[in-house]
């Protein structure tokens, strides 16, 4: 992230959403060129449909021309934002369309045992360590946190899915997120 | 009120809503936090930093035919949608079915405690449930930002010589008043321009009750009866 690459690109979007917020469509456009594609992954990877994501991605951009008056760019990096939007929508879709074919999908999704693709590893090296501290977890832990972020499972559909008791799957994704956060040492 | 959450759980509760694990009341009372407690907000917002590289590599890019329809959606009041909408709307503000859970968020403004829900149907119409803990829907709102209309349906409010008035608290969280509202059946409200800019997707809506006289005032006199969140204009 010290590369000023990244940081420039972050000050364009800033620059960008600020534009929107005063209603630039054309500002607006200068974002969904920069991340439509980012975005869309997010949105494609939960949904699991590609109408499905395409529609998602549709209510996305709606979203962040109204709401981008509440980006601060003082707190928060204007792609883990977007990304937030962009994974809350397609979690609402989720949890409004996925519910009858539950809980077989959400058995099939903690099963796969690797969601990594084989382009992934490129861009793994630049955050690594997230990719590391997940590695870290016990198996059970990864597998939940994984398929929870992953395929945007709550609770009871990870511990349906995995054949646990509600308490238990918590305290382990508790047990894992405290680890997390204590292995990426970020305050 | 003491804290019954160590540093650490409130850490992983954070986690937790960010990951998107949360339903139902345990995910309201994560969000309500979310809005009272800024350290929590903060707390999230760097749960979402540190699962954002997760993502990387699954970039693909969209149909070229997105961004037209993106800009129809930014321009046009779609009717289908806003009766989908409303049927949506009435879905989650009768009950508490597996649909109305997911879709709905809660949002309490201190004091008193006051969860709402609020259904998330497409973008040219805003919809909020007003209400709080123990009687969460008593009163309705929509809001039709191309007309600057809003429209109050007063379900159950409390018997009072006082008014009710309605405010808008827009992120710098100064109320505004939009004026008095019904105590029973339906109102409209015609929106000023300023107010209208204020009317954004995630704003809150709250009622006070207020004397009658010099409204609409310049600010509430007494906490909240009632609040909740607009959504998806």
């Amino acid at each position: 992230m010290q590369d000023t690459r990244p940081t420039q690109q972050r000050e364009r979007l800033s620059t960008a959403l600020a534009a929107v917020a005063d209603g630039d469509q054309a500002a607006l456009r200068e974002v969904y060129d920069s991340t439509s594609a980012k975005l869309f992954g997010v949105c494609l990877r939960i949904c699991q449909d590609r109408e499905a994501a395409e529609d998602v991605l549709q209510q996305v951009y709606v979203k962040i021309w109204h709401r981008a008056g509440r980006f601060d760019a003082q707190r928060a990096s204007p792609i883990t934002w977007l990304c937030a939007i962009a994974r809350n929508t397609a979690i609402d879709w989720h949890r409004a369309n996925m519910v009858a074919h539950l809980p077989a999908s959400a058995a099939a999704a903690v099963a796969d045992p690797s969601p990594l693709a084989p382009e992934m590893i490129e861009a793994q090296q630049q955050s690594a360590r997230i990719f590391d501290c997940l590695e870290e977890l016990d198996d059970r832990p990864r597998t939940a946190i994984r398929s929870a972020f992953y395929d945007g499972l709550t609770y009871a559909q990870l511990a349906d899915a995995m054949t646990v008791p509600l308490g238990t799957l918590k305290s382990w994704v508790r047990r894992g997120l405290i680890q997390l956060r204590g292995c990426l040492g970020d305050g | 009120m003491a804290d019954p959450m160590s540093a650490e759980e409130r850490d992983a509760l954070a986690g937790e809503l960010a990951l998107g694990v949360l339903v139902g009341e345990e995910r309201a009372a994560a969000m309500r936090l979310r809005l009272s407690d800024p350290a929590f907000a903060a707390a999230v917002n760097d749960w979402n930093t540190r699962f954002e590289p997760l993502y990387a590599g699954f970039a693909e890019s969209p149909a070229p035919a997105l961004w037209p329809a993106i800009q129809r959606r930014l321009a046009a009041p779609d009717h289908s949608r806003i009766r989908r909408a409303l049927r949506l709307w009435r879905i989650g503000a009768v009950a508490s079915s597996a649909l109305a859970a997911s879709l709905a968020t809660v949002i309490l403004l201190r004091p008193p405690p006051a969860p709402v829900e609020i259904v998330r149907p497409p973008e040219q119409v805003a919809v909020a449930q007003l209400g709080t803990e123990e009687a969460p829907a008593l009163l309705a709102v929509n809001y039709d930002p191309a007309g600057g209309v809003l429209r109050i349906r007063a379900v159950r409010l409390p018997e009072s010589r006082l008014a009710p008035e309605l405010w808008v608290i827009p992120a710098d969280g100064v109320p505004r008043s939009l004026g008095l509202v019904a105590s029973g059946g339906s109102s409209t409200v015609a929106i000023s321009a300023a107010n209208r800019a204020l009317l954004q997707d995630g704003v809150t809506l709250a009622i006070t009750l207020e004397p009658r006289d010099g409204a609409p005032h310049d600010a509430p006199s007494s906490a909240p009866i009632a609040a909740g969140k607009i959504s998806a204009i």
